[in-house]
């Protein structure tokens, strides 16, 4: 189903587009509930405001038909199927809207067993990108408005989903703003590169949205809530902040699929996709490992080989 | 056989957190053989690597350690058969995550010392508590523990426009 997409540049996103997926989705949806193959469909449903949406899960053909999809429609839904989401998929199988970016989080809740494959059935989307948060929603999508993750994108089509809408557009040209971060950071020294995250973590108000949004922050008790003993502090303070994103960083390193959901709901505009995708670079580096659509059986951190590299230790 | 104690400026406080089946018992090995290593290093004993969580690197920095020395078996001698090899790929990772939020590296050791090696849990010990010594208080983490939030200047002429704008 992939094969038929083909590759069209464009400078900005057809308005077009979006209600062609929109008409998929809707028609996809309503048969599912219709025939009773899903129990609900995990969408995107028009915000109150203009070019906004908002989450939803729908349960009826009715309500199906209200389903959108935007570039407005940012959130990776898979955090909806979690653990830390109680009793969605106890209910029955799920239909769950996804974006390529989500299909690496659905893949990587696979492959630690959290999700079922056989539980869900994936409307995937052939996605062109999403608006950047704080960003001007009036105009079509285009290189002033996308997210920084989208510029980047490598996984616009939703490989290994059980349907797929959409033609692929693509916006051409997009400067690669986080790779570009990315390097200024690594150019920098030790003590520079300290300065820069000790101001950026010293802003963080602690709110915890960013392990809120994550699909992968799935623990039913956080290590960062435990009192007794006290792994990380919990109150606001510089100390804490540091150790929070750092344990943050380090428990999604060889997990995160890269959705940037972290860092669009951070308040305080901490660049957190920096972190993970510094993390997801070193893996790569030394384990050859990707976050993928399809799921893999294993992480980085959960094997081993005999021959992994120990240039580090003495 | 004892050493004249040599009088330094700067003590650095070194934590070791240790597996218990290898270096913990070469650490013993090296002081049942009477020999001397600097008395800077704290011993803090684990069931294996693979139980050292990094959060325990991090809160020993935190609370003033200048240094820190994980150790444990070879590789292919963990008592639970790979805990040391997860605890590679681990600390591979974290050494990396540290190095790019910024800490300096050097402060931060791993090495694998048997039960049979005493002597080379000297040299590791030894090497790192001069290396440390050498670079001076670790300051970083230090530094954060007694900061406040908010620590910049209430008083600037932005904040007060804000101010006033609420009316």
């Amino acid at each position: 189903m992939n094969s038929k997409a083909q590759k069209i540049k464009a400078a900005s996103i057809d308005p077009a587009y979006y209600e062609a997926v929109t008409r998929a989705i809707r028609l996809e949806a309503a048969k599912l509930l219709q025939e009773q193959t899903v129990v609900a469909v995990v969408g995107y449903l028009p915000g109150r405001r203009r070019g906004t949406a908002s989450p939803a899960l729908v349960t009826t053909p009715e309500q199906a038909d209200r389903l959108i999809f935007s570039p407005a429609c940012v959130n990776n839904l898979s955090v909806y199927l979690t653990k830390s989401k109680k009793g969605v998929l106890k209910k029955g199988r799920i239909g769950i809207v996804a974006k390529g970016c989500d299909m690496r989080a659905l893949a990587g809740l696979m492959g630690e067993s959290q999700i079922k494959r056989e539980d869900l059935f994936i409307i995937g989307i052939a996605c062109a990108g999403v608006y950047g948060s704080g960003l001007d929603r009036t105009d079509p999508l285009d290189e002033h408005n996308i997210a920084g993750k989208c510029r980047e994108c490598s996984v616009h089509l939703p490989e290994g989903a059980d349907v797929s809408t959409g033609t692929l557009v693509e916006l051409s040209d997009l400067a690669p703003v986080e790779a570009t971060e990315m390097a200024r950071l690594e150019a920098m020294s030790t003590a520079e590169r300290w300065a820069f995250w000790k101001e950026h973590f010293s802003r963080c108000i602690r709110c915890m949205a960013c392990r809120q949004i994550c699909p992968f922050c799935y623990c039913e008790q956080c290590l960062c809530d435990k009192n007794r003993p006290q792994a990380v502090e919990i109150s606001p303070r510089p100390a804490g902040n540091m150790a929070w994103h750092i344990v943050r960083a380090m428990h999604l390193a060889g997990r995160c699929g890269g959705c940037a959901e972290c860092e669009r709901v951070c308040p305080m505009d901490i660049p957190l996709n920096l972190l993970n995708r510094r993390m997801a670079k070193e893996l790569k580096d030394l384990y050859d490992y990707e976050s993928t659509r399809l799921p893999q059986e294993k992480g980085p951190l959960t094997q081993y080989r005999d021959d992994d590299d120990q240039s580090f230790i003495k | 056989m004892h050493h004249e104690k040599v009088k330094h400026d700067f003590e650095p406080k070194i934590i070791a957190f240790v597996c218990t089946w290898c270096t913990y018992a070469g650490a013993d090995l090296a002081g049942t053989s009477r020999m001397q290593y600097p008395d800077n290093v704290r011993v803090l004993k684990f069931p294996c690597t693979g139980r050292i969580d990094p959060v325990f690197i991090l809160r020993a920095f935190q609370k003033g350690a200048d240094g820190v020395l994980v150790s444990g078996c070879h590789p292919g001698d963990c008592h639970y058969m790979a805990g040391n090899f997860h605890a590679r790929r681990r600390f591979a990772a974290f050494r990396a995550l540290l190095g790019f939020i910024g800490v300096d590296l050097e402060r931060l050791q791993f090495s694998w010392v048997s039960a049979a090696e005493g002597g080379k849990w000297v040299e590791v010990v030894t090497e790192l508590t001069e290396k440390v010594r050498a670079m001076g208080p670790m300051q970083e983490f230090k530094a954060l523990e007694n900061e406040e939030q908010w620590s910049g200047a209430l008083g600037t002429p932005e904040l007060k426009e804000a101010f006033d704008s609420i009316g």
